[in-house]
Formats: C-alpha cells, sequence, structure tokens
C-alpha cells in the first residue's frame, strides 16, 4: 500500500494489515468459510472504499452514459454468473406483504422542500417507495394547495443523476468513517480552543432544530463563529424594517385586502419562496372584480419587465436610478421630510400625480411596495408612506423575522469574508451553499477560501465550492430527509421522508450532530426539538403534524411595532443610487426558473421557458428595442459588458417594454461544475459588489462581433393585431356592456355548420377554462405537467430546433408601442375540440373522441404521420422525433408516474386533461356507488396553479364552477373561426382604461 | 406498286430494328454504365439515409412542430406528379387514338412506374413508426379496427397502391408484343429464354391480339380516372385540414395539372436525351418534341390559373390568416421557393409559344428542366409556408431540412435511375408494334 493511496493524512484508511490483525487477534480457531465473510465485516468494506473506490458503491465521477452502458454490460455479466437456478437465499419473498402496502396504489406524505430555507408545503404522492409527484398542501395557510415551479421540480431534484453520491477527500471517494475519524481529530483541537477559527456557513435558516444545533453549537463555542450566504436575500428589506422600527421584522403583504397596489422595482408576483402566497392573495383580491367585489388595481415602476409588470394596469419603465425620484415623488405628496426631492420629468410628474391622488382616494386599502433588493432606506421611505395611507395591520403586516437571522446580519457573508483573509479560519464549515460560484465578486471568497486550513463542503452536488474543498460531504435531498423548516407565514411544517434515502448521505443535521454529539439519528433530532414543545402527549402531537404537514398555530404572530422616535437622517432616499447620465446600466435579477444557480442541474428547470423571453437553457442579456436599434445588435449578439475590469459575455435579447437604457441579466448561468448545464449562458455573479449587489451603474458595451445560439420556445411575441387574447374592459364588465360575447359551451346549440354529425355526450363530460385576468405566467402549470404526465426533457439543441415536448405552454404576446407594450400570458394546453381535425386528419384512428368529451390520442395506435399536428391549429400536438426515454438512467425511471404511459420514439403526444386522473376519480365514485362531483377531478396544472387560473371540470351539468365559468360574459373561444369547438376555453382579461376611469385634472 | 411496297416494308421493318436491337446491342454501353455506376452510387446514399434514419428516427430529419411535414412529402407529392404524365400519354391518347403518342408511351409509362415506387417510398418513410405502415390499409384484424376512412391520408394509401398496380399491368401489358419480338430476335440462348418469360408465350396469333386489345383498353379505361383521383386526392392531404393557405377548392385541380405539367415536362428531357443517345430521331421526330411543347405549356398555363386563383382565394375571402399566409409566400423567410416556382415554371415557358422552340431539342429540354424544378419550389411551398406560421403566432417556427433530408432526396434520385436505366438497357423503350400498326393504318389509307 502506498502513501498515494492513503485517503488522508492521517492514515484514515483501514489497511490489510488491519483485517489480518482482526483475524489475529480472534481466540481460539476462527473460522471464515470465504473472503465474502470476512468482507462482509465493516472495516473491510471500508477498506474496500478507501483501496479501491472504483469497485465499491461510490460512484467514480464518470460520463452518466459511460456509467450506463459499464452498468449494462455488468448487469449482464452478473446475469450470466447468476445462472445456476437458485434463489437468492438472502431475498425474502413477498408472502406475508406490509401492511397499509397495496401494489398500484399511491401514498401521500404531507411534508416540504424548501427555497431560501423557506419551507414550500407539499403533499407527496408516492407507489411503493417511490415519489412521482408533488403536490401543494391544501390544507396549509401558506399555500392552500397550489405550488410554484420550483417546488414541482423538487422531484427531479431528488432523483438527480448527477447528484453526488458519496463523500470525497480532495476530489476522491471516500467512506464516511474516514471523515467521521477526521473530524473527531477536529474536535478534539477545536474542544480546546473553545472553537477558535471555526466557522459554519449557512443558507437562510428557518428551521428550529437547525437554528437549536447552531445555538448548541455556539454555546460549546464560543468562539465560534455562525454565517448566512444567501445569494437571493431579503437581507435589505429587514434593514430598511430595522431603520424604521428599530427593529428587523418581515413584511407581509396584504394583497388580498389590498384596492391599489403600487410597486416600485417589486417583483411580489414573480419567482421566490413568497410567490405561492403573494400570487394567491393577489388573485383572490383581483378575482373580485368580476364578481362585483371590487378588485386590486396594480401600478408598477420596474427597469425591467417583470411578471408583475405584465399584470399591471399601467407599467411605467423606469431606469433603477429613477425609481427613488419617484417615491420621493409620492412621498412628498404626503408631506414626508426625505432629504430633497429629486427633478422629475413630465411623464414622471403626471405618473406620480396620478399615483399620489390614487393613494389618497384609496387610503387604507392600498399598499406601496418596493423591491426587497432595493436600497434600504428606498424601502424604509415606502413604509412611512404605508404608515401614511394607513396600510399597517391592514395591507401590510409585520411578524418579527421568519428566518434565523444570523449575528452579523447582512454583513454575515462580508465578514466571514474579511475573517478569511486575514488568516483567522482554520475550519470552515459550509452546508448547502455554493459561495464560490455564487459569492460577490469583489469579495473573491475562492482566493480567500484557499486560507482556510480545513474546508468542508456539505451539499446535493459536487460543485464550484466542493471542488475547492477539502471534505465534501453528500447531503440527502429533502425528500429524504427529516428536518423542519417555517413558511413564510412562519408556520412549521415537518419534513419527513418520501422515501428512503438514494445514497449514503447525511442530512444537514446529522452532520452537525457529527460536531455536536448527541442523537445522530435525523429523525431523532427532529423530534429532539419539538418535544420541548410539546410536553405533554409528545406522540399525538407529533403524528398529528405529520398529518398535516405543518404544526398548527405556529404562524408567525402579527406585531404593531412603533415607528422608531429618531428619523433623522434614516430615509435619505435621494442618496440612494443614482442613475448615472446617459450610460447603460446593468440589473441584476434572480433567475425565473433557475433562481441562483441552485437548480442548474434540474432539467425540467432548464427547459422552462422564461416567463417573458421564452428562452430556455440559459440566460441573455436583455437589452430595450432602442438600445437595439442605437449600438445595431439583433438578438444572439454576442457582447462584452465591462466594468472596473470585470468583464461578463453574454448573448443580447431585446425585450420589449425594457427601460431604454437598461440591460437585466439574471443570475445562476455559466456554472463550471454543472455536468446539466455545462457551457449554458454567463454567470451573471461575476459583476455583482457586494455593496450593490442588484445594481451595476454605467457598464461598457463592445459586440465580440459572434453570435450565440439561444434556444426559445416562441419566436414571435407580438400579437399583430389578432385577438387570441381578447380583453374586456372593467367600466363594461360592470355596466353589463356585451363587450366580450359569451362564446360557445357545449350546453347550447351556438355553433356553426359542420360536415360531421354531432356527438352524444356522456354525463360527465369534460371541458376548462382558464382565466387569463388571473394567469401570471409562473409556469407552475407547466413543469407540474411534466412531472404528472412523464414528459420528456430534450436538452437546447433540439429546443432551438422547436422540438420540445411541453403539452402545456405558456404563449406570452406583447401589444402596443415596444417601449412600453402591453404583456399578455396565455396557457394552451390541448383544445379537446369537439370537431377535431386532427381526427378526421389520422389514417388510422390513433386520434379519436371519447363519449365524455376528450381528444384522445392512442399512442400504441399511432404511427407518426403527423397529419394531426399539421392540421392542429393551436399546435398543442408534440412529437417523439427520437427515442427520448430508452436510455434514461434507472433514478429518472423510477421517478415516473406508473399511471401514464411513457412514450415511444415515433408517436405524437399531447395534453390528454389529466385522464389517469379522471379515471381514478371515476372508479373511486364507482366503488362509493355515487356521481363524480365537481372538485373529485383536478387536473395536475389546475393543481398547482397559485392563481387558481384553471378550472376543470364537468361541463354537462350546470352547477359546476366550469360551467359557471363558461356561462361567464368573459367566455371565448381561442380561433374561433378555426370552427373547432374547443372545450378549452379562456375567459377574458380585464382591462381598466386609463383614459376612462376618472378625469384626471 | 411493287416499289411502294418494298417501301412499306422496310418502312415496317425499320422501326423494329431500330428498337429492338437496343436491348441486344446497345449503341453507347459506355455512357449507359457510367451513369448507372452514379445511379447506384446514389441508390446506395439511398439506402444509408434510410438506414440511418430507421435506426435514430425522423428526428433526424430537419422536422419540428409547427412543420410536421417536409422535404419527405413535398418531394412524395413532386414525384407523384411526374407520374403523371406517363398515364396521361398512353391512356387517355390511347383511347382519343393519338398515334403519335406511339413513340412516347412506352418510356413514359416506364418513368410514370419508377416515379410513383419514388413517391410511394416518401410516405413510409416518414412514418414515425415506419414498420407499422401497413395499418393503414383495410385488413383484417384481431382488434377489429378499420383505417379512418375521413382521413385524406387513408385515401392517399389506396390511390398511391391502385396507381402504382394499374401502371405497372398498363406498361406490362402494352410491352408484351414487344417482348416477344425482342425474343424473336435474340441470338443467345440465355435472352431468348429471359425475355421468353416475359412475354408470356406471345405468338402473336388473332386471338392473341383480340385479348390483348381488350384487355389494353380496358387498363387504359380504369388508369384515365385514376389521373385525376390520384392528384385530387393528394392534393386533400393539405386541403383537407384546417390550415391558411391549404383550404382553397382549386386545389385538387391545380393538383393534377401541376403534376401533369411537371410530367410532361419530365417526359419531354427523357424523350429529348433517348432519341438522341439511342439514335431514334426518326421514331421521336420533331413532330413529337413539338407536340410535348405543346403540353407543357398548356398545362403550364392551367396551373399559373391556379396560382392567380390561389392568390385570388385569399384575398377574396379577406381572411386575415389567409392574407398573412399570401404575404408569408410572396414575402417571407421562404419566399424564395414561391418566387422561384414562378420563375422556373413560367417565364422560360413562355418560348414555347414559339415553334422553333418547341422544335430545337436544347431548348425544350432546359425549359422542362426548369419546369421540373420549379415544380419542386411549388410543392415545396405549398408545404413549408402554409406550416411555418399558421394561426397561433406563438407556435411559429423555421424549417431547415438536414443533410439526411437532403441525403434521402439525393438518393431518391437514385431509386429513380437505377430501375429506368435498366428498363432502356434491356427492355424495348418504344411501342414497336403500335408504331408499326400506325404505319400500316397510314399507308392502307394512302392506298385506299
Amino acid at each position: 500500500m502506498t502513501k498515494d493511496h492513503m485517503p488522508g493524512p492521517d492514515g484514515l484508511a483501514p489497511n490489510l494489515e488491519s483485517l489480518g490483525a482482526r483475524l489475529k487477534g480472534k481466540r481460539g480457531r476462527t473460522f471464515w468459510r470465504s473472503l465474502e465473510e470476512l468482507s462482509r465485516t465493516k472495516e473491510f468494506t471500508d477498506f474496500l472504499a478507501a483501496e479501491f473506490p472504483a469497485l465499491a458503491t461510490h460512484q467514480p465521477k464518470f460520463a452518466r452514459r459511460t456509467l450506463l452502458k459499464a452498468m449494462g454490460a455488468s448487469l449482464a455479466l452478473a446475469g450470466l454468473a447468476g445462472c445456476d437456478g437458485k434463489e437468492d437465499e438472502t431475498a425474502l419473498p413477498y408472502v406475508n406483504a406490509p401492511e397499509s402496502v397495496v401494489p398500484g396504489k399511491p401514498k401521500w406524505y404531507a411534508s416540504a422542500v424548501t427555497l431560501n430555507g423557506y419551507a414550500q408545503p407539499i403533499l407527496g404522492k408516492t407507489y411503493v417507495g417511490r415519489p412521482v409527484k408533488l403536490e401543494g398542501n391544501p390544507d396549509h395557510p401558506a399555500s392552500t394547495g397550489t405550488c410554484d415551479a420550483f417546488t414541482q421540480a423538487a422531484l427531479l431534484g431528488l432523483y438527480d443523476p448527477d447528484r453526488s453520491q458519496s463523500p470525497r477527500y480532495l476530489d476522491r471517494p471516500v467512506s464516511w468513517s474516514a471523515f467521521d475519524d477526521a473530524i473527531q481529530a477536529q474536535i478534539a483541537t477545536l474542544n480546546g480552543k473553545q472553537g477558535e477559527g471555526f466557522r459554519l456557513l449557512t443558507g437562510t435558516v428557518t428551521s428550529p432544530s437547525l437554528a437549536g444545533q447552531i445555538k448548541m453549537l455556539v454555546q460549546r463555542w464560543p468562539k465560534a463563529r455562525w454565517h448566512v450566504f444567501e445569494p437571493v436575500s431579503e437581507d435589505l428589506r429587514l434593514e430598511a424594517t430595522r431603520l424604521v422600527f428599530g427593529r428587523p421584522l418581515d413584511q407581509q403583504l396584504g394583497l388580498d385586502q389590498a384596492e391599489l397596489v403600487v410597486s416600485l422595482d417589486d417583483d411580489f408576483l414573480g419567482a421566490g419562496p413568497r410567490q405561492t402566497m403573494q400570487a394567491g392573495l393577489w388573485a383572490k383580491r383581483r378575482r373580485g372584480l368580476p364578481q362585483g367585489e371590487g378588485g386590486i388595481r396594480l401600478f408598477v415602476a420596474e427597469p425591467t419587465p417583470t411578471i408583475t409588470g405584465a399584470m399591471a394596469e399601467e407599467r411605467l419603465a423606469a431606469p433603477h436610478g429613477r425609481i427613488a425620484a419617484l417615491l420621493l415623488g409620492i412621498a412628498a405628496a404626503f408631506d414626508i421630510e426625505a432629504g430633497s426631492a429629486l427633478d422629475l420629468t413630465e411623464g414622471e410628474r403626471s405618473w406620480v400625480d396620478r399615483i399620489g391622488g390614487l393613494l389618497k382616494e384609496k387610503a387604507g386599502r392600498a399598499l406601496v411596495t418596493v423591491g426587497s433588493h432595493r436600497e434600504p432606506q428606498l424601502q424604509a421611505l415606502a413604509l412611512l408612506v404605508n404608515q401614511r395611507i394607513g396600510s399597517f395591520g391592514r395591507t401590510l403586516r409585520f411578524t418579527e423575522p421568519i428566518a434565523v437571522l444570523p449575528p452579523d446580519g447582512a454583513a454575515s457573508f462580508a465578514r466571514l469574508v474579511g475573517d478569511m483573509a486575514s488568516g483567522q479560519i482554520s475550519a470552515l464549515l459550509m452546508i448547502g451553499v455554493n459561495p464560490v460560484y455564487a459569492g460577490f465578486a469583489d469579495l473573491n471568497f475562492a482566493a480567500h477560501l484557499e486560507k482556510v486550513g480545513l474546508r468542508i463542503h456539505a451539499g446535493l452536488h459536487d460543485d464550484e465550492t466542493a471542488q475547492l474543498s477539502h471534505w465534501h460531504l453528500p447531503m440527502t435531498h429533502e425528500l429524504e430527509s427529516w428536518s423542519d423548516a417555517r413558511a413564510v407565514d412562519g408556520t412549521a411544517t415537518i419534513i419527513q421522508p418520501l422515501v428512503r434515502r438514494f445514497y449514503s448521505v447525511r442530512s444537514q443535521h446529522e452532520i452537525l450532530a457529527g460536531l455536536l454529539g448527541g442523537p445522530r439519528d435525523g429523525r431523532e433530532i427532529i423530534q429532539a426539538t419539538w418535544r420541548q414543545n410539546w410536553q405533554t402527549d409528545f406522540d399525538a402531537h407529533w403524528s398529528d403534524a405529520l398529518y398535516r404537514g405543518y404544526v398548527p398555530g405556529t404562524a408567525a404572530a402579527i406585531v404593531e411595532p412603533a415607528i422608531a422616535g429618531d428619523m433623522s437622517g434614516i430615509p435619505q432616499a435621494n442618496q440612494s443610487d443614482q442613475e448615472p447620465a446617459g450610460e447603460v446600466n446593468l440589473v441584476l435579477r434572480p433567475d425565473p426558473t433557475i433562481w441562483d444557480g441552485r437548480f442548474s442541474g434540474n432539467a425540467w428547470l432548464q427547459e422552462l421557458p422564461k416567463p417573458l423571453t421564452k428562452i430556455t437553457w440559459g440566460n441573455v442579456l436583455t437589452i430595450s428595442p432602442r438600445l437595439a436599434a442605437e449600438r445595431q445588435l439583433k438578438n444572439g449578439d454576442e457582447i462584452n459588458l465591462e466594468v472596473a475590469g470585470r468583464t461578463l459575455t453574454g448573448a443580447v435579447w431585446i425585450v420589449p417594454g425594457q427601460e431604454a437604457k437598461t440591460i437585466a441579466v439574471s443570475f445562476g448561468h455559466g456554472r463550471s461544475a454543472c455536468p446539466l448545464s455545462a457551457g449554458l449562458g454567463c454567470n451573471a455573479f461575476a459583476l455583482r459588489d457586494s455593496d450593490h449587489p442588484w445594481y451595476v451603474p454605467a457598464v461598457q458595451i463592445s459586440p465580440t462581433g459572434q453570435q450565440q445560439d439561444i434556444a426559445t420556445t416562441q419566436l414571435h411575441q407580438a400579437m399583430d393585431g389578432f385577438d387570441f387574447v381578447r380583453l374586456v374592459d372593467a367600466s363594461a364588465l360592470s355596466d353589463g356592456d356585451q363587450a366580450v360575447k359569451p362564446r360557445s359551451s357545449p350546453n347550447e346549440e351556438r355553433h356553426t355548420a359542420t360536415f360531421y354529425p354531432r356527438h352524444k355526450w356522456d354525463d360527465p363530460s369534460w371541458g376548462m377554462t382558464i382565466d387569463l385576468d388571473l394567469c401570471i405566467g409562473c409556469n407552475a402549470c407547466v413543469v407540474a405537467c411534466v412531472a404528472e404526465n412523464n414528459i420528456p426533457m430534450v436538452g437546447k439543441d433540439l429546443v432551438a430546433m422547436g422540438r420540445e415536448m411541453h403539452w402545456l405552454r405558456v404563449d406570452h404576446y406583447y401589444e402596443g408601442p415596444p417601449d412600453a407594450p402591453a404583456s399578455y400570458f396565455q396557457p394552451v394546453p390541448c383544445m379537446h375540440c369537439e370537431q377535431a381535425p386532427c381526427e378526421m386528419g389520422c389514417p388510422v384512428n390513433a386520434a379519436v373522441h371519447s363519449s365524455d368529451g376528450l381528444n384522445l390520442q392512442v399512442y400504441n395506435r399511432c404511427i407518426g404521420t403527423r397529419t394531426c399536428s399539421s392540421y392542429c391549429p393551436y399546435k398543442v400536438r408534440r412529437f417523439n422525433w427520437f427515442d427520448y426515454t430508452g436510455d434514461d438512467p434507472e433514478t429518472i425511471k423510477a421517478m415516473r408516474n406508473p399511471d401514464v404511459t411513457v412514450r415511444q420514439r415515433g408517436v405524437m403526444e399531447k395534453c390528454t386533461y389529466c385522464v389517469q386522473r379522471i379515471g381514478e376519480a371515476r372508479i373511486a365514485a364507482e366503488i362509493d356507488g355515487r356521481k363524480l362531483r365537481d372538485g373529485d377531478v383536478v387536473t395536475a396544472c389546475q393543481q398547482a396553479c397559485p392563481t387558481r387560473a384553471i378550472i376543470f371540470g364537468n361541463v354537462m351539468d350546470p352547477t359546476t364552477e366550469v360551467s359557471r365559468q363558461k356561462a361567464d360574459v368573459r367566455n371565448y373561444t381561442l380561433l374561433e373561426e378555426a370552427n373547432t369547438w374547443p372545450r378549452t376555453t379562456y375567459l377574458a382579461r380585464i382591462e381598466t382604461k386609463p383614459a376612462r376611469d376618472e378625469g384626471e385634472g | 406498286m411493287a416499289q411502294a411496297q418494298t417501301q412499306t416494308q422496310s418502312g415496317h421493318a425499320a422501326p423494329t430494328d431500330r428498337v429492338t436491337r437496343i436491348p441486344l446491342a446497345f449503341p453507347k454501353p459506355v455512357a449507359w454504365l457510367i451513369c448507372f455506376g452514379c445511379a447506384l452510387c446514389l441508390l446506395l446514399l439511398f439506402c444509408i439515409s434510410a438506414a440511418v434514419l430507421f435506426w435514430r428516427g425522423i428526428g433526424v430529419w430537419g422536422n419540428n412542430i409547427p412543420v410536421n411535414w417536409g422535404l419527405a412529402i413535398s418531394n412524395y407529392i413532386w414525384f407523384l406528379g411526374i407520374g403523371h404524365a406517363g398515364t396521361l400519354i398512353s391512356a387517355m391518347l390511347l383511347l382519343l387514338e393519338a398515334h403519335w403518342r406511339n413513340s412516347l408511351n412506352r418510356f413514359a409509362e416506364a418513368m410514370t412506374l419508377v416515379a410513383v415506387i419514388c413517391a410511394g417510398l416518401y410516405p413510409i418513410l416518414h412514418l414515425g413508426r415506419p414498420w407499422l405502415f401497413y395499418w393503414m390499409a383495410p385488413y383484417p384484424n384481431t382488434m377489429t379496427i378499420w383505417p379512418q376512412f375521413r382521413s385524406p391520408l387513408t385515401w392517399d394509401f389506396f390511390a398511391v397502391l391502385t396507381y402504382l398496380t394499374v401502371s405497372l399491368l398498363f406498361w406490362y401489358i402494352g410491352i408484351v408484343p414487344d417482348l416477344a419480338t425482342t425474343r424473336d430476335r435474340a441470338k443467345k440462348r440465355g435472352l431468348q429464354v429471359f425475355y421468353g418469360i416475359l412475354a408470356l408465350g406471345w405468338r402473336g396469333s388473332a386471338r392473341h391480339w383480340a385479348r390483348w386489345r381488350q384487355s389494353y383498353r380496358l387498363t387504359a379505361a380504369i388508369a384515365v380516372p385514376l389521373v385525376v383521383s390520384v392528384h385530387s386526392e393528394i392534393s386533400l392531404l393539405l386541403a383537407a385540414g384546417p390550415m391558411p393557405g391549404w383550404t382553397s377548392t382549386v386545389f385538387p385541380p391545380y393538383f393534377v395539372l401541376g403534376a401533369a405539367f411537371s410530367g410532361f415536362a419530365v417526359v419531354s428531357m427523357i424523350a429529348v436525351v433517348l432519341r438522341d443517345v439511342l439514335g431514334l430521331k426518326a421514331l421521336v421526330t420533331e413532330r413529337h418534341l413539338d407536340l410535348l411543347g405543346k403540353f407543357v405549356l398548356a398545362t403550364g398555363l392551367m396551373t399559373a390559373y391556379g396560382y392567380c386563383a390561389e392568390v385570388f382565394d385569399a384575398l377574396y375571402s379577406g381572411d386575415k390568416q389567409d392574407l398573412g399566409t399570401l404575404m408569408d409566400r410572396l414575402t417571407g423567410r421562404y419566399a424564395w421557393s414561391y418566387w422561384g416556382a414562378v420563375l422556373a415554371n413560367f417565364v422560360p415557358l413562355q418560348l414555347l409559344w414559339l415553334r422553333w422552340a418547341r422544335r430545337n431539342p436544347l431548348c425544350l429540354f432546359m425549359v422542362s428542366a426548369a419546369v421540373t424544378v420549379g415544380m419542386w419550389f411549388e410543392r415545396y411551398m405549398l408545404l413549408v409556408t402554409t406550416l411555418y406560421r399558421d394561426y397561433l403566432v406563438s407556435s411559429w417556427g423555421n424549417y431547415h431540412p438536414s443533410f439526411w433530408d437532403w441525403s434521402l432526396f439525393a438518393g431518391m434520385l437514385g431509386v429513380f435511375f437505377v430501375p429506368f436505366l435498366l428498363f432502356v438497357r434491356f427492355l424495348p423503350v418504344i411501342s414497336v408494334f403500335e408504331i408499326k400498326e400506325a404505319k400500316f393504318e397510314e399507308s392502307e389509307a394512302q392506298h385506299a
């Protein structure tokens, strides 16, 4: 055994001598019948792992395909060797089936996954121990059953074949016992120094158990410190409340109470931990308008288009640096002393005056919100405005921070890097963070990391940070671990595993327990935390919390803080970011599908089109049409952005509605240690400064002359005067003006001529409505559809060729002038036409209609003429151009929904209205001997939709919700002229015409 | 009188000699071998392209959503169109007793046959699961599923299959007497047997001739309506869908005339080449070229009417989608295919108003070549310009045929030329007995 093979400097690995010694140490005659028996000892397996990593279960870093080939070959060989006609004596036949497991019947577990540390409550559907679908938890107060795209895609995160599967030391696979031995030595040293030099770095922590463990750690080692690094954090929002109230508080937007919302650069409907809750509350209010209950008017000023801006009644494209001026203007209307007001242009002045007037009019039912990424003094000023208009307690409520704040607050990470630079840190444990990739460019985390004596990284992936660390520890996915976390409203969820962990991995609690001592089992750690809360009757509380998926009564209490007396010098809003005249400025944003890069290994999210640009697999530098014309840039042109000696190279994409001099770029791309996303997009963190983390003023543009291929699913977004998305005037709705005529519904004989006989429909017969007034284009439905229906991902090249497989897409349209367009979303599933051209075109009866109104695609009858798709006016059919599923890794196969066929190469597929769910509900109803009730069948897209824009049900029964929607005056048919009589119809978007609503003085 | 008789006799013998000696002693073996070698290479390319296609799937082509159909279907329509001239010349003119057809019909029919085979291969190759193509046939099966009779594809399948069968029968029935002649003139035993088997024991008895005439005329009578029905049916592949730019009622006649147009152009090209290479100028005379030129011109002008009708249709409907597709054709990304079609189809065509141009083999060949290319553009244009931008602007996409699209097309030319060259080499390319018959009738008429 040479020194090279030693996994660690401390001689961690057991060796052959030690095994020999083990034998020798036995008294008397020791029989070992075979090497196998000997090898059953833990030492032997550990030795094996250390000495021959490739033989151990730990997976070396093969390319996935190579590994599969190797696996295939070795399995075949194993099969040959195993053909001796005997049963495996260690296997147990399925004679006494475990209780409560019925093969083919799913079991549901309530749990949660987290985003930025905040719990996203779920119900997880498992088949024989395999989680196959996540859904929102309907009982949870913060989600009410819906969820976002990230939560849907967490399932793939669990099965991700690129997940880290074994500990690594110096980038070589080792065993956990090697790590445990090494860390014990460290602990001994640290104990002697009261933990001096030890630092723990985590993401945002809301988990009571983790917080408890951190507390214990700091108690045990008083000189150790805990730091937090969260690339997309709410630090600045907490800072704002600290300015105003003297202590950090969380803000809860009471959107369901608001009749007027003024958003200054706040994408409160956009992706993030609060999306599900806030979009739900917003929709609750917005739904009121057509029902005559008063809606929610939304005014947005922002530099780059967001989905919040797309839903606004009026959107002002304002540069990053002008938001302050706008807010100061509004504040002036309420006589708030906030430093000298800034000059406003004429357009800004009239906007500010209008907003000021409306705010006064709607006082008590209005809300002014400033993005959580904006300067704290701006956010603080907005709080003062909100106080004046009486928002507190109604449209804006405060709670104590849900997250546990690190001792240094927002400066936590910078402090850590400072200490690293000065060489004070001897050991750094990083759990679930990737600061080497996502750290601020000016802090240069990677360079200072080298100065840390012992670097330990724990995470799901062998990422950039792992590669610069001595130790990398693979962590459990949340769906396979015990943990706890709090949702954005504070409600705690006990996270329970949906499946036994796949690999030799440990949870964050178990890793910390390794330092702390005490119980090492994840479940015991969590139970210990909650035992403190439930002194009596622990078991009942525990199982109740697990059944429900949350702990009742843990929502954060609303506090009514007083504004700190001393406000002098606080709202220096005019000191905030100023617009350098004539320069082009860059704003940085989290990615709507990849977030801060943590999802860049998730194919579902990579292939998910960004809500506005419809770009997949990468990011772009979005520019305004005017800037494009000025610099003669076109989509896909590669440019260099230079500022302060740092450069970012990316492709340009022209976005209507972008502020003229603003470039926007999203985080999360350009990763070096993510096999799936290698070479995709550019790393916006490279230009991120810790001083102003969301804004880079005065960037220099220089085209490189190259072109990048950008894969987008929608090449043309201008509506070109068509009426795909119809609008109805809000005032017309209340006047009863038939601006949008009621459109076809199968209950009424409204259809125009047809050549073919009319169907006789069964009861129930299915239909869907999609309310375009509520759809925020968030994509949750798209990922839900992917997860439910085993939809394959095809990769960037094929998306660029127009071969994406999504059964449900969200079309995005612009209308109006390119610098200030209106923006609309339109989800397009199969229309399930009653007179379907596809059925007429298919020569082999593969596209047929069912008596309950479904347009069915019989995969095993399909021969792939593609006539159905050629004839489809909506182009919702998707074709298997290649065999997309045949060589999927085994883990991906295990993830598939067993109720949905995996399609073969060469067949057409499309939205089925989740026919498997219809079948399931029908069977359940038949067993109960009852008719199907409204709400028995919930399609995957409907289930996920945070704004409940999608309604599905029986159209033969006029009392169902879908029938009521179809009878609505806003109901219309997409492409009515095609005479296809779709079962999917749309409710027109409600438009408030600014000129009409109040005669502005 | 005696002199006249000898003249007539030599007049009767000469065509037999000229034509039947071709298979037995081919005039230009080297040129043929070079051509055949090239065609074999293309055939090999076809085999490779088809193998890649079957192995990996339709994805190797450039097709996508929305352009589900690409080169495969446009080539299918194009090849089938070319085939139409053979049947038209042979069957229709036979029934109309236009004797001049006799110099052209045999190779025109052979061309039809190979063109239909090429055309028929395409829809099968383009299937997602080509091994199940027979599901389009109404055969008894355990699941008692019939084809879906509303689908134009079902009828396409029937139409092409029928057309192939009838074309084959018609061509074979027509060639039997000449095969017998070749058999009688063959000197080697092997050739005698080969042609003897193909000649089905033809002895030229009066009864044989009577039966032959019956069956030939009957098959012709079946074939003529097929010319109209097959390409009308193909047009429904597009016209039956609700897509803008396809829903015009002019489509069936437009397609049939376009098919005849391209077919006559290809026949003209073949006639020009064969008469020159095989020394058949006395049989395929300038008068024949003249007549072919007239046909090309006439069907071309009718096709041009189809273009006008299509534009009118869109303008008259005022439908936004139809107008959009019209604009896409005239000015869009694939406008080159529209203007390519217009230029190649109709501009050189105007030369054929001139008598000298129709009688000049080179000129006729060039015009016909332009038409062949132009009609290819047209098929491509009709398919792609409608599909790449249909109803919803959100699903608009572009289409770029891939290498394997083009290689299959080139390979398909091999599928066309290999059997055709074999026909030219080994079978009587011109219907000798019919020419003799016509000549005899003419001389009888003179004597009378």
